[in-house]
């Protein structure tokens, strides 16, 4: 069940714990907690396993987590006041924690269930494009997405403008945007035959108004779907986040909670960013009574996360919360090539790859960093998920894993930091009919055929 | 002890370490001018190592306050000796409505151990704040970022309210941030966009020589 019985507590102690100047929090509080907890747990990055299976590793990177969590808390930009939780509060929480939820509703429901390192049963499947989209292909990417088989849950693409209106975050036209967002996916999904299916929405969204907007059985975000609640990094929240992690439990739909550690920032390097996202899982837990976390650690640089040092960041914290809780999280693919490259079919499949065998599920996937605009396809998420089903299936080791990634490394990695744009969704999608082009649908197979001759046993 | 260990110390982040050693090579006759621009030299080093990420942030974090250390030495004699000329005067911040403040602190350390001055606003800034403090500071730019698409929109309105008040010409207006790029800072008129915190330096400095 949700932890939300305890917000009260978490709102109270936003109001009275510790005042803290909000420029001394990171450089004097987190940073250099975080760099002793690593040093003390021996936690050290190998940059030569991107997949690595060091089970007391992934034991003691749990560890440092769960004491970064106590000793930092929580800062509240808007109180300047520390959320503190105890051990105890941990304890309760997790034991409280369901290993699994049903979402979604009628023939359209899927249960999303904890998964363990090397699990044989597939991981649950969130598709998104993570990015924005011209309004006029809102809702033609929106089926496009729900046309995949081995969809289980639909995150949206974001609209920059609502009736040719600019959006603006916390203005009127971020709530036209938010419920125009709604309608065009639940409308996909009602028109692909697939009514009831699992969404979390609305990333049109930056404001609490726009997401409290949407909020409707009837025509809205229902009970069945999902909403996330973000976090500032790091380890920031302000009243504009817990206010939707107060509305989204009230209403009764689920949580789930959003954050990206960054390689290179305040968590320092591939350590740091590991301990910090599992300390993030125990904050969605504990302070947004969060079912599922939502996690997408990336690059400073980059804006990705399919380089060996972030790829090192997945597998470890993947592995420590695999073996240390029931929880349930996602791993969001953040690539830094384009659409219709072979480059970003590539990161996809390793990103998927190496996610599922260290006990993620998967939501793929955030393409051309995220930046560009329709610069997303349904198709490199299709072969992420299918990557996904065929590592679990074959029962995948770590180490085969670790091997074929580096493989595939070998061949994007030296490309990341000048990597292809790529096409845009209907340069390589007829956007009429939400299907792919035939080039693009000819480079898919190729590099799928490329990954099973590496020993990728796909299943159809 | 040597303007060496004064940079090692300033790249090691070591603060105290720095002022002491400001204080005792200004004692011994160094000229504070030479000294400022070697940590000039050494604080671009540090970006240099930073934006390759063979450091991390909290390490330039620390470097850059070592170097305030130092400064804050140096300027008393730096003025009596005709001063040290600021590159430029910069209002900076994040867009209202945006959290989101990680791309725009590095700029601000960036742009501050570059010699330029900066007023930083924080963030979930208010358009009209921006134009306000740029004509309070005298600034030569205004200097505005934005992580979500969503809150782009509000640079836009920084240009329109610096047009509204009959004052758009006297600031350049530079954009940054994720999501945005040329194409945004033409479509909104902005003088500059500055693609990394790295560049920031070197292209406001070329903006204003364009001048």
């Amino acid at each position: 069940m949700s932890t939300l019985y305890r917000h009260w507590e978490i709102i109270d102690r936003a109001r009275t714990g510790e005042f803290m100047d909000e420029d001394d929090f990171l450089p004097k509080h987190f940073s250099p907690t975080l760099k002793r907890l690593i040093k003390k747990y021996e936690i050290k990055y190998d940059p030569a396993t991107p997949c690595p299976a060091d089970s007391a590793m992934a034991d003691r990177i749990w560890q440092a987590a769960w004491e970064l969590l106590v000793e930092v808390g929580y800062y509240n930009t808007d109180s300047h006041r520390l959320i503190k939780v105890t051990d105890e509060e941990i304890k309760e929480a997790l034991y409280m924690a369901n290993d699994q939820y049903i979402v979604g509703g009628g023939k359209d429901a899927r249960v999303m269930k904890h998964r363990s390192i090397e699990d044989p049963e597939p991981p649950f499947c969130i598709m998104s494009p993570d990015i924005t989209v011209d309004e006029k292909y809102h809702q033609s990417m929106c089926m496009a997405y729900l046309k995949e088989p081995l969809l289980d849950g639909l995150c949206g693409p974001i609209l920059e403008t609502t009736f040719g209106n600019l959006i603006e975050s916390g203005g009127p036209s971020e709530i036209s945007g938010c419920i125009q967002h709604i309608q065009n996916q639940k409308m996909a999904a009602r028109l692909l035959g697939r009514p009831d299916t699992f969404m979390v929405a609305v990333g049109t969204a930056e404001h609490d108004s726009g997401q409290i907007a949407v909020s409707d059985e009837a025509w809205g975000v229902q009970k069945t779907d999902a909403r996330l609640v973000g976090t500032l990094t790091e380890f920031k929240t302000a009243d504009t986040l817990l206010n939707r992690a107060l509305h989204y439990a009230q209403y009764g739909c689920y949580t789930g909670n959003l954050t990206g550690a960054i390689y290179g920032g305040w968590c320092g390097g591939s350590e740091g960013t590991a301990v910090t996202t599992v300390a993030y899982s125990l904050i969605g837990l504990v302070i947004h009574g969060a079912i599922f976390n939502q996690h997408f650690p990336f690059h400073l640089n980059y804006g990705s996360n399919t380089t060996r040092e972030l790829l090192w960041s997945i597998a470890m914290a993947g592995q420590a919360m695999a073996r240390n809780s029931c929880l349930l999280y996602t791993s969001n693919g953040f690539a830094n090539a384009g659409p219709m490259t072979e480059m970003l079919f590539r990161e996809t499949a390793v990103h998927a790859m190496v996610s599922t065998a260290s006990s993620w599920h998967l939501w793929e996937m955030a393409s051309t960093r995220n930046k560009y605009r329709n610069r997303a396809t349904p198709l490199e998420a299709r072969l992420g998920c299918e990557v996904g089903h065929a590592v679990a299936g074959q029962k995948m080791t770590l180490e085969q894993v670790n091997e074929i990634a580096g493989r595939l490394l070998a061949k994007y990695e030296d490309n990341a930091a000048d990597a292809p744009l790529g096409s845009e969704y209907h340069e390589c999608y007829d956007a009429d009919k939400a299907v792919p082009t035939v080039e693009h649908m000819d480079m898919f197979r190729r590099i799928k055929d490329e990954i099973a001759e590496m020993g990728v046993e796909f299943p159809y | 002890m040597s303007m060496e260990q004064l940079s090692a110390h300033v790249e090691a982040g070591e603060a105290e370490e720095t002022r002491l050693l400001t204080e005792k090579l200004l004692k011994e006759g160094a000229d504070p001018l030479v000294l400022i621009e070697e940590l000039t030299k050494t604080m671009a080093h540090v970006g240099d190592l930073f934006a390759k990420l063979d450091i991390f942030l909290p390490e330039i974090m620390m470097s850059g306050e070592a170097l305030t250390e130092a400064v804050n030495v140096l300027t008393p004699h730096l003025e009596a000796s005709g001063g040290r000329q600021s590159k430029g005067k910069v209002i900076l911040g994040v867009v209202k409505g945006d959290l989101h403040e990680i791309g725009k602190n590095i700029v601000k350390l960036i742009l501050e151990t570059n010699g330029f001055t900066v007023k930083d606003l924080g963030y979930d800034v208010d358009p009209l704040v921006f134009a306000k403090e740029a004509e309070e500071m005298g600034a030569d730019f205004i200097a505005s970022s934005s992580l979500m698409t969503t809150t782009m929109p509000r640079q836009l309105e920084i240009i329109e309210i610096l047009k509204a008040k009959g004052i758009r010409d006297k600031y350049k207006v530079v954009i940054g941030g994720a999501p945005t790029s040329q194409l945004w800072a033409d479509k909104i008129g902005a003088d500059l966009f500055c693609y990394d915190a790295k560049s920031a330096p070197e292209l406001f400095s070329a903006l204003l020589a364009d001048n």
